[in-house]
Order: C-alpha cells, then structure tokens, then sequence
C-alpha cells in the first residue's frame, strides 16, 4: 500500500504541475487548467458560506468531502500537492522523529482554531481562508516564486551558453522548446514575491522541527478533513502479538499513534500514509488494515474554551478589517480583471490561487498579486498593474482558468467591450500637453476598432515665436475599456502620463450577465479560414 | 557582421553624395537596361502578385545570390487576424519565401519586434505557421541579440539598438503592409523598420521624423515589397473594424524604401509633402531614384 500510495502521490504532483504549465496561451480548456484547484474540500464549505448553495462547479471536492467520513484524511495522504512536496522535503533536510520532536507536538489544536476562525471571519464577509488554502498555497507560490526563479536560472543558464557561438544553434533549439513547452513567457517580475516566499518558505522548513508540521498543526483544510474523519469505517487494526515497540508510533508522520497504546489510532489525524505497516517489524507484522461497521472514534483536540477563543479573535481580526483604511486613491487603482463579480462578491469567491495572475503572464502580464491597498482582504487578490502589463484586447483568458468563477469566463466578444477601468491624462506628464511636442504612443496602440484616444491637431506658438502643428491627445469615455496599454505602453521614465483608475468598471453578477444583451459583434470571428 | 559593414560603408556612401547634389536628385542608377525601378502590380491574389513583380526583374537571382543568409521583415505588430490588415498578408510572406529558397537562400529568418505579446501576434497573423511551413527559420525575437550601432549621420540620435540577425544577414527584404497612420500619416517600409529596432521605441515617436530617418539610413534594406492587397484606411495602424479595411489587391516593390513608401501614398491620395517622415527621407537624400524620375513598370493582372 505504501508503494501505491507513493506513485500517486507523485502522479498528483505531476498532474498540477502540468496544469499549472497548461494554463497559457494558447489555451484549450479540453483540460481545464483549474480542476485540481476545485479538489480544494475547503473551497465547497466557503462557497456555501458566501451563498447558501451546493455548487456542483466544485465536484471534484464534493466527492472528496463524501468519501472521508468513510476513508480519513486520505486527500492529505494521497492527493494534496503541498503535502507531497512537504514529504519530499522532510526527506531532504532530515526531520526528527516523533520522539525527538516531543516538543513540537503540542500545537495539533491550532488547525481547528484557524479553521473555527476563518469560519467566522467568513459568516461576517471577510474571506481570508483562502491565503491557507493547501491548494491555493501551492499555486500561488508555484506562479509567484517557484516558477519565476526557474525561469530566472534556466533562461540565464541557457544564455550564457548561447553565446559561445558553435553553441547557438542547439541552444536556442533547447531554449525554443522551453519557451514552447515549459516556459511559455519571459521573466515575471511579481511585486509580492518576498512575501509569498517566505510564507511558502516557512511552511517548508517547519519540516526541520517535526514531519508535516503544517499538516499537523495548521492546515486549515486538514481541520476540516479530520473532523469529518472522527468514525472513520477504515480501520488500522494492531494484533495482540504486539509487543508496544513504540517503532510505529516513532516513525508516524501525523503522530496519529499514542505514545501509551499503539493500538490506537488518532482516526482525526491519520492521513492513511500506511507507514506504520511498514514500521513494524516483519517478524511480528502486527498490524493490517480492513473496513469495521461499528468504528470506533477519536475526538478532535479542540476544547470548547478554544472555540470561544477562535471565535473572538476572529471578531476582532473583523473589527481590523472592516475599519482599514478608507483610501479613495488606493481604492480608484484597484483594477479586477474584466468579467470580476461585483467587489464584495469577488472578494468572497477568490480563493487567492493566482491562476489567473499566471495565465495572465502569457498574455499582457498586468495581473499581479495584490499587497495591502485598503485591508486584509485585498491581500493576494489579482490587481491589474497597467505601467507593469496592460490587458490584451482579444484575450479572455483569466475567466476562463478562474476556478471559482470570482471571474466569470467572458465570451471574447464581450471581454472586448467590458470596461476594467478608465483612462485619465495627466496633463502635466503627457508629452503634447507638458512640453508641446508629438507622442500619440498611447492613441496608437489604443485596441478598440474605434480608437478610445483621439487627439486635436492644434497650433502651438513658442515662446521664441516660432509656430508648429501639435497633436493633443484626449480619452473618449464611451469608447474606453480601460484595458491600460496606454498606460503601460507610455514612453515616460516612471509616472505614465496617463492612467487607469476603477471608475466606469462593469462588474456583474452571474445572474446578470446571463440577462444582458449580446454585445454588437463589430468584429468578425478571428477564425476565419483561408484564404486571407 | 559582413552587412552592418556594408550598411555604414553605403550610409557613408549616400551621405557624401547627398551633400554633394542637390536633395532630392537622383544618385544611382540600377545596372541592366530593362530593370525598373519600381514595380505596380495590381489585381491579383497575392502569390500571383509577387509573381509578377519578380518577373519584372528577371527573378528573384536579381536580388538574391546562392548560399546567402535572408532575412524578411513583415508587420506582425499586432495580435489581430489577417482580414483586419494590421499585419503583413500571410499569403504573401509564404510565397517569398518559397521564391527566395528556390533563388538558393540557405537560410530565410523571418521576425518582427512586436507591440502586443509575441507569441499572440505570430500566430493570430498565421504568419509563423505559414513561414515555417514553406522552410522560413520564425524565432521570436530575443532581447538580448540587440546591439548598438552608431548613427553617424544623426540629428537627434548617436546610436540605437538593432537586432542582430538583421545587422548579420546577406540580404534583408522588408515587407511592410501599407497602413494609415495616427502619427506618423502612414506606415510602409521606413516605419516598418522600427520592428528591428530595440531600446524604448516609444521615445522615438517624440520628434519622430528625426529620430526614425536617423536610424532608418543605417539600416536600408536590400529590397522593399509594400503589401497592398489589404490597406488598412482609418483606426490605424491597429484597426480592428473590417469597415476600415480597403481591399486593393496591389503590390509595390522596389529596391529603393523610399521610393516604394512614396509611390504607395497613392493608395490613400496623399503627397510626399504631407508625410513627414518621407519628406525626410528624401531631404536627406535616402532614396535611390527621384520623385518624378522613377521608371515605374505597371502590371494590371486579371
């Protein structure tokens, strides 16, 4: 079992990581890049939180969420990406055993706090649980950190070596092949790197200080996972012929295994790694696994004086929350890719997976993972950074990867003509108004078959009185979707002379969406066949 | 580095001559008595329309030599589909392909340096799929094969980044699609040669007619061919309205830029006086032939 459960550990790693490559231009949604993230039990349990509804978008969870009551934390053991990686790691650097880290077992009981918490926060509209989705977790650091730094290296590496010249040719076929299959776009740059690294890197090296320590002790999916695990029907039996050697409950990566019976199985904690069948030595082999109608249960470790204890410091992380800052600049930049629900409905359906943010740097790159703007929930959301990227016109691929739909998947037709935002001037930047001189970068780059800036043609006289023609750009707002390649595309040092704010964004409900009008297609299908 | 050589030497060449006369007149004359100066074809699909033209000179060994290095520079600027005639037709960049591999190229590189993401470009102008199927080597470009050159002659510039493969090939064939143009009137063949330069393009739209013939009469290509089979009239040079488009099924070739970019304003009716850039050209003495003096070779195919 240990062998089987190993190979599908690998292959669910694997899995993810091909759909994370997966996800970039251009897409074909036969395999939709967003389905391991809907594997996530959390993602159900909040959604039904936020909208009083079973959404069968998140199958995949669902039936995960039915089968543990009968199988245990087998999604930890078997399926859950981080969970891998943290075992590959704890391989790595050595971890105690559960008898050297004696210490470090003590905070099992933090999960259920966490978990009691974000329920909380969840119930009053302040979603923050899904910067502690495992799934999210590890999309979020494979598209921020784990995938740039490769990139960074691996593109470095090959053009050191291209420019030894009888080089070149094989290199750049390697080179082409990775931009092809592998490495889709050039070098991100993400603003929260730092941030997203360290949590990511915290979480990995607890592993030194005891095996799966986030599994253990923080996870808030596996709070969950494990309280619906408390009868669980399969059963790890122990012979009478065992001799309470102590080598299973040692080399337990859960430390699911009492210290005084190792007969007895912490069913809340047990990830069904089938470690502990291999522990026990061959001569006594006391131990097999097998369904028993009448399971027996172990409660979770999570007293009532902690749940009140969660439950207040989730109404204070409220109170923080919902004071913030009430900044009507920061609020104006913040930009939510087009086809984004109303804000707080957004807020309550982004999980935080950065999906979006990563098929989004195989196109005009202006996702980024947000940093504070006005409080704890802005954290980790996608903003759209126009100076950085701008939004391609005839892309709608975010929506179409957004695994919550907190992006509903626009038909191209109606991404194009979905405002993100608006384009201001700022006039004492912009070349023609600051120095009278031609520039029209932004009029010439502007998407829309209609051009949203158009300019004037005016007289400009010098002071030294001599006369030339100026053209003087401005927006047309009607026209104008704020897609912010003006913005990216303006030839200034820094400060752009001009800029994108919120203000004529179309945020829409689902249910809205499906009664609005079809958009007037002035454009034909790309599709066209030949001939040209 | 054969051709950047050959490129300073020329611009060296054509700026001597150009103090010398008088702006504007006529410098050197094509060798071989029957070969234009330029070529018109119209009313052809745009394989027969290259065709034609090449006729006119005799083939493509007039402009191309066995064993050498080719590159060909379409407008792939923009993510958008052939039909809207922001890109070079796909059509047109097959065939010469093809013709410049039968004239005995060992390689054709085609690239451009494009505004919208790369890889969206390439493929929604379906100019990758069709140049590689007819043999053409189609890399994006790599940002860092760009290398300074100086602009001796500059007015407003001293030196600019251009790509290598271009600076490096034996003969470079541009091939602009003839498109109006917000800022600079119209976009042919001098402005399609911004799709080679590298540094911060958009400084150079700040007293651009300057700043592009500057950089422009460093790096004059061997050939220019204007596609016209689509012009793209109003909302350029992005587009994006099929009402904007005007089908003229015509083909402009010369081996003078210049001249090519001033005999393709007749598309849209307008005077070399009215577009800056050209007027530049010729001020400064770019072209090969004279405004008034081209031998043109008109072809009306049916």
């Amino acid at each position: 079992m240990r062998n089987t459960r190993r190979i599908a550990q690998v292959l669910f790693l694997l899995f993810f990581i091909l759909l994370f490559l997966k996800a970039r231009y251009p897409y074909s949604d036969a395999l939709p890049s967003d389905i391991m993230l809907r594997f996530s039990p959390l993602v159900p349990v909040f959604d039904f939180i936020a909208n009083l509804r079973i959404s069968l978008l998140f199958w995949p969870a669902l039936l995960i969420l039915l089968l543990t009551p009968f199988l245990g934390r087998f999604f930890c053991g078997w399926i859950c990406p981080l969970g891998t990686t943290l075992d590959s790691v704890s391989h790595l650097v050595n971890s105690p055993d559960n008898r050297k880290s004696i210490d470090a077992q003590k905070w099992r009981s933090l999960k259920f706090i966490l978990l009691a918490g974000f329920i909380v926060l969840a119930i009053f509209s302040v979603p923050v649980w899904g910067h502690f989705d495992p799934l999210s977790l590890f999309n979020r650091a494979l598209t921020v950190v784990l995938y740039p730094v490769f990139t960074l290296f691996s593109e470095s590496t090959l053009e050191a070596l291209a420019r030894v010249r009888f080089m070149e040719e094989p290199v750049f076929a390697v080179f082409d092949f990775f931009k092809t299959w592998i490495m889709p776009e050039d070098q991100a740059q993400m603003q929260q790197v730092f941030w997203i690294a360290l949590l990511f890197g915290g979480i990995l090296a607890l592993e030194k200080v005891t095996r799966r320590f986030w599994c253990r002790n923080l996870c808030p999916a596996g709070a969950l996972l494990g309280f619906l695990s408390q009868f669980r029907f399969y059963e790890r039996l122990v012979a009478d012929s065992c001799p309470q050697c102590g080598k299973c409950t040692r080399e337990c990566k859960m430390n699911a295994i009492s210290e005084d019976d190792a007969t007895f199985t912490n069913k809340v904690e047990c990830i069904e790694c089938f470690n502990c069948g291999i522990a026990c030595p061959p001569k006594i082999d006391a131990i097999t696994y097998r369904w028993r109608w009448k399971p027996y249960r172990s409660s979770i470790d999570y007293s009532r004086r902690q749940f009140l204890g969660s439950t207040v410091g989730g109404l204070g992380v409220i109170g923080l929350a919902s004071i913030g800052l009430d900044n009507k600049k920061a609020k104006a930049r913040v930009i939510r890719p087009p086809g984004s629900l109303p804000e707080n409905e957004f807020l309550d359906q982004c999980i935080r997976c950065m999906e979006c943010v990563r098929i989004c740097q195989s196109n005009g790159r202006c996702l980024q993972a947000s940093g504070v703007t006005e409080n704890l929930e802005d954290v980790w959301t996608p903003i759209g950074d126009m100076r950085t990227g701008y939004c391609e016109f005839n892309c709608n691929l975010c929506g179409e990867v957004c695994p919550t739909e907190a992006i509903l998947p626009l038909a191209l037709e109606r991404k194009k003509q979905t405002a993100m935002g608006l384009a201001y001037f700022d006039k004492d930047l912009c070349i023609p108004y600051a120095k009278n001189e031609d520039c029209i970068v932004c009029e010439e780059h502007c998407p829309t078959p209609d051009k949203a800036i158009k300019f004037d043609e005016k007289e400009y006289i010098a002071p030294d009185g001599s006369r030339r023609m100026v053209k003087y750009p401005y927006v047309d707002e009607d026209l104008c979707i704020g897609c912010g390649i003006c913005e990216n595309k303006c030839p200034l040092k820094g400060e752009a002379g001009i800029y994108i704010t919120n203000e004529k964004e179309d945020r829409l409900t689902k249910e809205e969406l499906a009664k609005a009008p079809s958009p007037d297609s002035k454009q034909k299908s790309r599709e066209s066949a030949l001939p040209y | 580095m054969k051709r950047r050589r050959f490129l300073r030497h020329t611009g060296a060449g054509l700026l001597g001559l150009s103090l010398g006369a008088v702006p504007g007149v006529g410098i050197v004359r094509a060798v071989g008595a029957n070969t234009p100066d330029a070529v018109w074809v119209e009313n052809g699909e745009p394989a027969r329309l290259l065709e034609s033209a090449i006729e006119a000179y005799g083939g493509m060994g007039h402009f191309i030599s066995d064993g050498d290095v080719v590159v060909i520079k379409p407008n792939i600027a923009w993510d958008r589909a052939p039909e809207f005639a922001s890109t070079t037709n796909p059509e047109l960049i097959k065939a010469l392909v093809k013709v410049c591999r039968e004239a005995g190229a060992k390689k054709v590189k085609v690239f451009d340096r494009t505004c919208n993401n790369p890889r969206r470009c390439y493929r929604s102008s379906r100019i990758e799929e069709v140049a590689k199927s007819a043999g053409a080597d189609v890399d994006q470009v790599r940002d860092y094969l760009f290398t300074d050159i100086s602009l001796v002659n500059g007015e407003e510039l001293t030196e600019w980044p251009i790509y290598r493969d271009y600076l490096e090939a034996d003969k470079v064939i541009n091939v602009p699609i003839a498109k109006v143009h917000s800022m600079s009137t119209v976009t042919v063949g001098l402005k399609n040669l911004m799709g080679v330069m590298g540094g911060n393009r958009g400084s150079i739209h700040n007293r651009f007619t300057a700043k592009l013939i500057d950089i422009d009469q460093e790096i004059l290509p061997t050939l220019t061919i204007v596609d016209a089979y689509r012009v793209l009239m109003h909302n350029g040079p992005v587009g994006g309205d099929l009402a904007d488009v005007k089908t003229a099924r015509t083909l402009i070739m010369s081996d003078c830029t210049v001249t090519a970019d001033a005999l393709s304003l007749r598309l849209f009716d307008y005077k070399v006086d009215q577009v800056g850039h050209i007027k530049e050209a010729y001020r400064r003495g770019l072209n090969k032939y004279t405004l008034d003096g081209v031998n043109l070779k008109t072809v009306s195919l049916s």
